[in-house]
C-alpha cells in the first residue's frame, strides 16, 4: 500500500526507458535490416536493388561449403559444449573438496576466462605453429611424436584443436555454475547416505547428479547458446581454412559478408542461424518443465 | 594430526586430479611470456627451445613502436571506458526500477534483455554495419568511427549490467531509504543521500566487468573499425597475425602480454564478485 502510495505507475517505466531505447535502436534496427537485405538483391558495396525473394537463401543453401559448415557447427557446439560438460563436473567436484591449496587450483582453472578469445586464439595459434611452436616442441621432447605435426595446416588436425580450445575457455564459466550448485547442496544428506552406506560413486549417482542436474542444464544451454556464437577462436587460428575445411556458421557468414561481398547472402545466414537458436530454445523450453515435474 | 595427515593426502589426490588441466591452463601464459623476452634469433630456430638464454626486455620497446601499440592502447581505453560510462548510466536506473518496483511489463522486460543476449553481436554485424553506413556523422558516416563501437558496446552490454546490478540492489535493505522518507526525506533524496552510497560496490564492479568485456571484443570492432588510427588492441594485434607470412611473433606474444596480464589480474581479483553477482541474479 504504502509503496503505491510513494511511487507512480509511471515511474519505473521512465527508469527502465533509457536501456530499452538503446538496446532497441542498436539490436532492433540491424535485425530488421538484416530481414530486408535477405530478401533483396544486394551489392557488393551495400546498394539495395530489386526484391529477390528467397534467392538469397536458395544460393546459400545450393553452396556445399555452407551445408559443410551447418554440419560442422552442430559439432563444434556438441564437442565443446559435451567437452566442457565432462571436464567441469570432475573439476567443479575436486574444487569442492577442501583441500591444500584450493584457492590457487582455483584461480587458475579460472583464469582462461580472463583472457580475450581473441589473444587466447592467437597465442594458441602460435603454439601450434608448424615448426616453431611450443606444442611440436614439447611433444617431441617427450618422444610422442618424431616429426612435427602441421597441425593448422591439416583438415584432420585443424577444427580438433578448434574444439579443444573452445573447451579450454569455456571450462571456467562451467566450473563457476557447478560450484554453484555444489555449495547449495546441504552436508548432513551426504553424512545420512554415509551412515547408511552408500558408496562414493553411489553418492555420486544417487545424491550429487540428480541435485546438479538443474546446474548442468544451465550450463548446457547458456553455453550452447555461447559456443554457437563464437566467432574468434576460428577466424583468428584458421579463418576458416585449410580449404574451407573449419568454417563453421559465424565465420562462413563473416566470410561471405565482408571478404566476398555478399551482404545479402550473409544476411541470410544471420537469419538461419536466428532460426536455429530460436528453435533451440523452444525445444530447451518444452523439455524444461518435465524435468521440473520430475524432481 | 591425524585429520591433518588426512587432508594432506586427499590434497595430494585432488592436485595429482587438477594436474593435467593445470598443465593445459598454464600452457599458453608459459608460451606467451617465455616468447615475448625471448630474442628474435632464438624464436625462429629449429628445434626450438623453451627457455631463452637472455631475457630480452628490449623487445617490449621495438613491439611498442612496430605495431604501434600505444594507438591502438588509448583506442581501447577511450572506447571500453566510454561505453562502459554509457552502458551503466543507462542500467542503473533499469536495475532501480527491476530492484525496487513491481511493475506491469517487468516479465517482458526481462525476457526482452535475454533475447538480446542470445542475439550477439556477430549475427547482426550485418545490420550493424549498415547502421553505422546510414547515419552521417561529420562528414561522413559512422564506420570507423569510435562512437559507432562504444554505442554498440554500451546496447550488448545492458542486459549484463541490469541483471548484476538489480542483484545486488535487491540486496540492499528498502527499509533504510523508507525510514529516510518518513523523516521527511522525498524519494529522489532519499535515493541519492542513502541508496546510491550503498550501491557503490555493486556499480564499480559491474562498471569493472563491463570494462572487460568491452577491452575484450573482437568482432564489431573489427568489422565497424577500418583505419589503424582507430583500431583497439584486440583488432590491431589479430591484424599483425592474420593473413601475412612472416609474423615477428615475440613481438605478437610482447603485445599480447601487455594487452592481456593487467585485465586478467584485474579479472582474478575481482572474479567472486561476479560469481555472486550471476549467482543472486538466478535466484531471483
Amino acid at each position: 500500500m504504502t509503496r503505491t502510495a510513494f511511487g507512480r505507475p509511471l515511474t519505473p517505466w521512465l527508469l527502465i526507458v533509457p536501456s530499452l531505447a538503446l538496446a532497441l535502436f542498436i539490436i532492433g534496427y540491424p535485425l530488421y535490416n538484416i530481414v530486408f537485405q535477405s530478401v533483396h538483391e544486394v551489392s557488393r558495396f551495400g546498394l539495395i536493388r530489386d526484391f529477390c525473394g528467397l534467392d538469397n537463401f536458395r544460393k546459400v543453401f545450393a553452396d556445399p561449403i555452407f551445408i559443410a559448415s551447418l554440419w560442422r557447427t552442430l559439432w563444434w557446439t556438441l564437442g565443446v559444449v559435451g567437452g566442457t560438460v565432462l571436464v567441469s563436473v570432475p573439476v567443479a567436484l575436486i574444487l569442492h573438496q577442501d583441500f591444500y591449496g584450493r584457492g590457487v587450483a582455483r584461480t587458475i582453472v579460472m583464469l582462461p576466462w580472463s583472457v580475450s578469445l581473441t589473444m587466447t586464439a592467437i597465442v594458441w595459434r602460435w603454439a601450434f605453429n608448424d615448426e616453431y611452436g611450443m606444442v611440436n616442441v614439447t611433444l617431441q621432447r617427450l618422444g610422442v611424436i618424431h616429426a612435427p605435426i602441421h597441425w593448422l595446416a591439416t583438415s584432420n588436425w585443424a577444427f580438433p584443436v578448434e574444439i579443444l580450445v573452445g573447451i579450454l575457455v569455456s571450462v571456467p564459466f562451467t566450473v563457476t555454475i557447478f560450484l554453484g550448485g555444489l555449495s547449495s547442496v546441504p552436508g548432513d544428506i551426504y553424512e545420512a547416505a554415509r551412515i547408511d552406506g552408500a558408496s562414493a560413486w553411489q553418492q555420486f549417482r544417487k545424491l550429487t547428479l540428480p541435485l546438479l542436474r538443474p546446474f548442468i542444464n544451465m550450463a548446457i544451454v547458456l553455453n550452447v547458446i555461447y559456443v554457437f556464437n563464437s566467432f574468434p577462436i576460428i577466424w583468428v587460428m584458421t579463418q576458416g581454412g585449410p580449404s574451407n575445411s573449419t568454417h563453421i556458421l559465424v565465420t562462413y557468414l563473416y566470410e561471405r559478408g565482408f571478404r566476398l561481398g555478399k551482404p545479402g547472402e550473409a544476411a541470410a545466414v544471420s537469419l538461419v542461424m536466428l532460426a536455429m537458436l530460436m528453435g533451440f530454445t523452444a525445444l530447451y523450453l518444452r523439455i524444461q518443465p518435465k524435468e521440473g515435474e520430475g524432481t | 594430526m591425524r585429520i591433518n595427515a588426512r587432508k594432506l593426502r586427499r590434497s595430494l589426490i585432488c592436485w595429482l586430479a587438477l594436474s593435467p588441466l593445470v598443465v593445459i591452463v598454464l600452457f599458453p601464459f608459459a608460451v606467451m611470456i617465455l616468447t615475448a623476452v625471448k630474442p628474435a634469433e632464438e624464436v625462429f630456430v629449429y628445434p626450438a627451445r623453451w627457455l631463452p638464454s637472455t631475457f630480452r626486455w628490449a623487445n617490449f620497446a621495438d613491439m611498442w613502436d612496430a605495431t604501434k601499440f600505444g594507438v591502438a592502447l588509448k583506442n581501447s581505453l577511450y572506447v571500453s571506458i566510454s561505453s562502459t560510462l554509457l552502458a551503466i548510466s543507462v542500467s542503473i536506473p533499469a536495475a532501480y526500477a527491476m530492484a525496487r518496483f513491481p511493475f506491469r511489463g517487468k516479465g517482458l522486460y526481462r525476457s526482452f534483455l535475454l533475447v538480446t543476449q542470445m542475439l550477439s553481436p556477430i549475427l547482426l554485424v550485418i545490420g550493424l554495419f549498415r547502421l553505422a553506413a546510414m547515419i552521417h556523422w561529420g562528414d561522413g558516416n559512422l564506420v570507423d568511427k569510435p562512437i559507432s563501437v562504444i554505442v554498440a558496446y554500451a546496447a550488448f552490454n545492458i542486459a549484463f549490467a541490469v541483471w548484476m546490478l538489480s542483484s545486488y540492489f535487491a540486496t540492499i535493505p528498502r527499509d533504510l531509504e523508507e525510514s529516510a522518507w518518513l523523516e521527511g526525506c522525498g524519494r529522489a533524496r532519499a535515493i541519492v543521500k542513502v541508496f546510491l552510497p550503498l550501491a557503490v560496490p555493486a556499480m564499480v564492479v559491474t562498471a569493472i566487468f563491463t570494462f572487460i568485456n568491452a577491452w575484450n571484443e573482437f568482432a564489431v570492432v573489427y568489422t565497424l573499425i577500418r583505419s589503424d588510427a582507430n583500431k583497439t588492441l584486440t583488432v590491431q594485434i589479430t591484424d599483425l597475425v592474420a593473413g601475412r607470412y612472416t609474423v615477428e611473433w615475440h613481438q605478437v606474444m610482447a603485445a599480447t602480454v601487455l594487452a592481456t596480464l593487467p585485465v586478467s589480474v584485474l579479472f582474478a581479483w575481482l572474479q567472486r564478485y561476479l560469481v555472486k553477482g550471476l549467482a543472486l541474479g538466478a535466484v531471483k
